[in-house]
């Protein structure tokens, strides 16, 4: 079918074989994360592995919409496996990253990639087209390289024999030509050494962040891969697809001639400006926005100095305390290069200045922190802080067991220290869930909160994010905002099939937050992600177009464009409800792999902080504004003071996992749910494992 | 090939040095043309034969581009039904690690007046096409797949893309810029050329490419490499000069 490479490439690193898996074989599930989902089930026979298991199975997959002129959908590459991060078990999780891998792996040939085993010694991968090769990292002397230094290396050995910029044959005489440089995904000195909190790293701050992937890659003495290809991709309707992202172009996008805002937010409509949380904001100096390989609308940017370039987001947000706006954009750029998780940098940096703070970095249960609090701030502490994590020791090469402790993540060091309850009940260590940290406040927007809570990472999804910024923006502004919560509320729920309409599910009041109301919300965004976002790959910084201030209506394109898309590419016709619906299936599949993997009802707590206390400090927005209804009435309310009830919460478990057709005694996945979803072979393995649910 | 080797080439086939016979070619050209509107006047000069100005061009803003690809995407879309960026006439390249803004390139066919693709060509496959405003395109019909266009383009990357082409049964074929005038996929009935509308600047989501009719000065890169940014650019952060 057109939008496939049509095979799926499978590495054994134990045996150094490479094979091919049919793309037919799981297209039914549409691509990216349905589809490695499905893969990693068929592979992983015993799901109880640790991450760090040679069995683990780390798949890397695009999506038919991938290297195509869709919108904000064309460079993404999905990411599983079970993970090595979240505690006290590691869960099968996801990750993603933008770039141009995905186009590569597409052009080359390949719809992703499945790698099984563990190499013998460190070695690397080379994919030029057809042409697959498990390379050893020696006579490049890959392994220790930081991640820029690892791409640039390779960039030179495929490129050997042409320069950049020039046609080359990667592939030989024989091959097709391209000018393009290799997309690498890599891991640094913190793969390598297995820290926790590694990532993936691809150009120069694309990154799977969570889930620990970079650490899985070093646990398999997989370096990095490479691929290059001068192949294309078959389109089944070109004039439709060219048509309907001109069409979005024209009538949901930004208007450069006609700029409403200027600066870059969490929609489809944002102009390309960085979206950077640099304490002190932007560089003032020249830079271009950078956008991945076909988005209509660029988040980052390359700067005159190179530093930060292509940083956002998170890793902008780390060492907020920098004593310069150079020192703050260098630190992105270290976390980039050591490929270190950028939300857990934050966060756990924080943990550990609190605890010096506080005198408590010198009591009995911690280890000899090597680190010079009197240098907080400046290049040289931060320097030291990034190397301690990436390399297990005292950032100098010295053996530190300080060091050793946090590279295995800040949770399971308090566990160490003896100090995990208390200091996550006290909210100092801002990690509620599943040892992950927090990102977005649970405690108001819990739809965030919940949805993290009954999956396996922080969703990171910020598809109902943007509200409370427009709210800030406009109050900031002294204006009123574009719209009115309850005209956000009725456009929003109008998209949200198959519970459409039912505006209480955006509803963000006391009374309504454990309702059968936000169960749906918290229902449909799993559904949402899992397919559209997660499955399709559109990107989760463009999409969905719910609210849309280019149109007269203000309505956005959500639930019309995506099908367009699909159909123009492939061929197919599926609707917007379809995609719910796949996305539901993969998360039951999803669910299911967790419950094998040991989850129960039980678990699925937050830490005893979020009942109990109302936030230590706030998160990006201080006091945001959600829409609620109060007294009947709607409008925007702030609700980042409050606590959540823990038996509420418990009831609203019940909730939601009624609405799943799931065991509300145990969450565990039944016969009757799974079945109708085409996953009656997942019931019949939970059944064999004694975890299929009754009722 | 290497710069060295494909200079050779272009002595032997030239018998003089193929650079200071354009650059003598060029230093006539530009006090004349530059800023003027010649469309549709031949262009004569004593070394060549004559072959009249296209009527369109390619202009880009290298400082303006998010290097997200998107010409090169819908360049390949339009013209040959797929995606692939090996396929596109518009070349994006760029590298993350450089500062800006030797980041990035943009190379697009340059239709050039004096056009070495145009006079290499054996079959006359590659011609000013009289029927689309004298833009230098392939009729693949002609062409026999042999690659002296793309030797003869004295640009890195070459212009000229020579693959294999599965209409023709795998047969090498040229590919150029036509400006869309013969783009077999075309999405909008007025079609392209330089009466119509291209690919790469409709799509472009900043403004960085841009369609013109008057012939840009044939010196270096200046007058293709342009200035596009406005005072809306500058409001979004970025540098206007």
């Amino acid at each position: 079918m057109n939008g496939y490479a049509g095979k799926i490439l499978r590495l054994n690193l134990t045996e150094r074989k490479v094979d091919t898996i049919p793309t037919s074989k799981y297209q039914h599930w549409m691509g990216g994360h349905g589809m490695g989902s499905a893969i990693f089930f068929d592979l992983v026979k015993d799901k109880t592995i640790d991450g760090f298991h040679p069995a683990n199975v780390v798949t890397m997959m695009t999506s038919p919409l991938s290297a195509t002129l869709v919108p904000a959908a064309s460079g993404r590459t999905e990411v599983q496996g079970i993970g090595v991060q979240s505690y006290p078990i590691g869960w099968f999780t996801r990750s993603n990253l933008g770039g141009r891998f995905s186009g590569m792996l597409k052009f080359a040939g390949w719809d992703g990639v499945v790698i099984q085993g563990k190499a013998d010694k460190p070695v690397w991968i080379d994919i030029r087209d057809g042409d697959v090769r498990i390379r050893d990292c020696a006579p490049l002397s890959l392994w220790g390289k930081e991640t820029w230094d690892c791409q640039e290396t390779i960039w030179d050995y495929v490129l050997s024999g042409g320069k950049p910029g020039d046609w080359n044959s990667p592939s030989g005489k024989e091959g097709g030509n391209t000018t393009q440089r290799p997309a690498v995904v890599t891991i640094g000195p913190a793969g390598e050494n297995q820290s926790r909190l590694a990532c993936l790293i691809h150009d120069a701050s694309n990154a799977a962040g969570q889930g620990g992937f970079g650490a899985i890659f070093g646990s398999k003495n997989l370096k990095a891969i490479s691929v290059i290809g001068t192949g294309h991709v078959g389109i089944n309707n070109p004039k439709m697809l060219m048509a309907t992202r001109l069409w979005q172009k024209e009538n949901y996008a930004f208007d450069l001639a006609h700029l409403r805002e200027t600066w870059g937010s969490f929609q489809f409509q944002s102009p390309p400006a960085p979206i950077v949380e640099w304490k002190k904001g932007r560089p003032k100096i020249d830079q271009r926005p950078q956008a991945c390989l076909g988005c209509h609308s660029g988040c980052r940017a390359r700067y005159k100095d190179a530093s930060g370039s292509e940083a956002s987001c998170m890793s902008t947000s780390f060492y907020g305390d920098a004593l310069s706006l150079d020192i703050q954009r260098s630190a992105s750029d270290l976390i980039n290069r050591y490929g270190l998780n950028a939300c857990e940098m934050v966060f756990g940096l924080v943990y550990i200045r609190i605890l010096q703070m506080f005198g408590q970095l010198k009591t009995a249960n911690i280890p000899n922190c090597p680190l010079d609090f009197s240098k907080y701030g400046s290049k040289e502490f931060v320097g030291q802080f990034v190397k301690m994590i990436a390399y297990g020791n005292d950032g100098k090469g010295n053996e530190s067991q300080f060091g050793q402790d946090i590279s295995g993540g800040f949770v399971r060091a308090a566990e160490k220290w003896g100090r995990r309850k208390r200091d996550l009940d006290s909210g100092i260590l801002a990690f509620p869930y599943w040892g992950i940290p927090v990102h977005k406040e649970p405690r108001a927007q819990v739809y965030w909160g919940y949805g993290t809570l009954l999956g396996d990472r922080d969703i990171n999804e910020h598809d109902f994010d943007w509200i409370k910024w427009e709210y800030g923006q406009a109050k900031a502004q002294g204006k009123r905002p574009a719209l009115t919560a309850e005209e956000v509320v009725k456009i929003i729920a109008d998209k949200m099939v198959p519970f459409q309409g039912d505006l209480d599910m955006l509803n963000f009041s006391e009374n309504n937050i454990y309702s059968e109301h936000m169960a749906k919300m918290v229902s449909w965004q799993r559904y949402y992600t899992r397919f559209w976002k997660q499955s399709m790959l559109f990107c989760d910084s463009r999409w969905p177009d719910f609210v849309n201030i280019h149109r007269p209506d203000k309505i956005g394109s959500t639930g019309v464009a995506e099908p367009r898309y699909i159909k123009a590419v492939t061929g197919k016709d599926f609707s917007f409800l379809d995609g719910i619906n796949l996305g539901r299936k993969i998360w039951n599949l999803d669910h299911a792999i967790w419950t094998l993997q040991g989850r129960h009802r039980d678990m699925v707590h937050f830490a005893d902080n979020i009942y109990k206390k109302r936030p230590l400090y706030p998160l990006d927005v201080p006091n945001a504004h959600l829409p609620g209804k109060e007294n009947g009435k709607w409008d925007y309310y702030g609700y980042s003071k409050r606590t959540l009830d823990r038996d509420k919460f418990d009831e609203f478990k019940t909730r939601f996992y009624r609405l799943q057709g799931w065991d509300t005694a145990t969450g565990y996945p039944t016969r009757a749910a799974l079945e109708p979803l085409g996953l009656g072979y997942v019931a019949d393995e939970l059944e064999k494992k004694g975890k299929l649910g009754s009722k | 090939m290497n710069e060295s080797s494909n200079q050779a080439d272009q002595n032997d086939r030239f018998g003089v040095s193929r650079r200071r016979f354009l650059q003598a070619s060029r230093n006539v050209a530009v006090g004349t043309v530059v800023g003027s509107t010649l469309s549709g006047i031949l262009w004569l000069d004593n070394a060549v034969a004559a072959i009249p100005a296209s009527e369109g061009y390619l202009l880009v803003d290298t400082k303006k581009c998010q290097g997200c690809a998107s010409c090169m995407l819908a360049c390949s879309l339009v013209h040959e039904g797929v995606e692939s960026l090996s396929l596109s006439r518009i070349q994006v390249m760029q590298n993350s690690f450089e500062s800006f803004p030797d980041d990035l390139t943009i190379e697009q066919c340059r239709q050039c007046m004096d056009p070495p693709c145009v006079k290499e060509c054996p079959t006359s496959a590659l011609k000013a096409d009289a029927k689309h405003g004298n833009v230098r395109m392939v009729d693949k019909e002609e062409c026999i797949g042999c690659g002296k266009c793309y030797d003869a383009c004295p640009y890195t990357p070459s212009r000229p893309v020579v693959v294999a082409d599965k209409n023709y049964g795998g047969e090498v074929k040229s590919r150029k810029c036509d400006l869309c005038a013969k783009a077999s996929f075309h999405w909008d009935k007025a079609g392209g050329g330089p009466d119509g509308k291209r690919a790469c600047v409709e799509v472009c989501p900043v403004g960085a490419i841009r369609f013109t009719k008057k012939i840009p000065s044939q010196k270096g890169d200046a007058g293709y490499k342009v200035d596009l940014r406005d005072r809306n650019w500058g409001k979004l952060g970025y540098p206007t000069n």
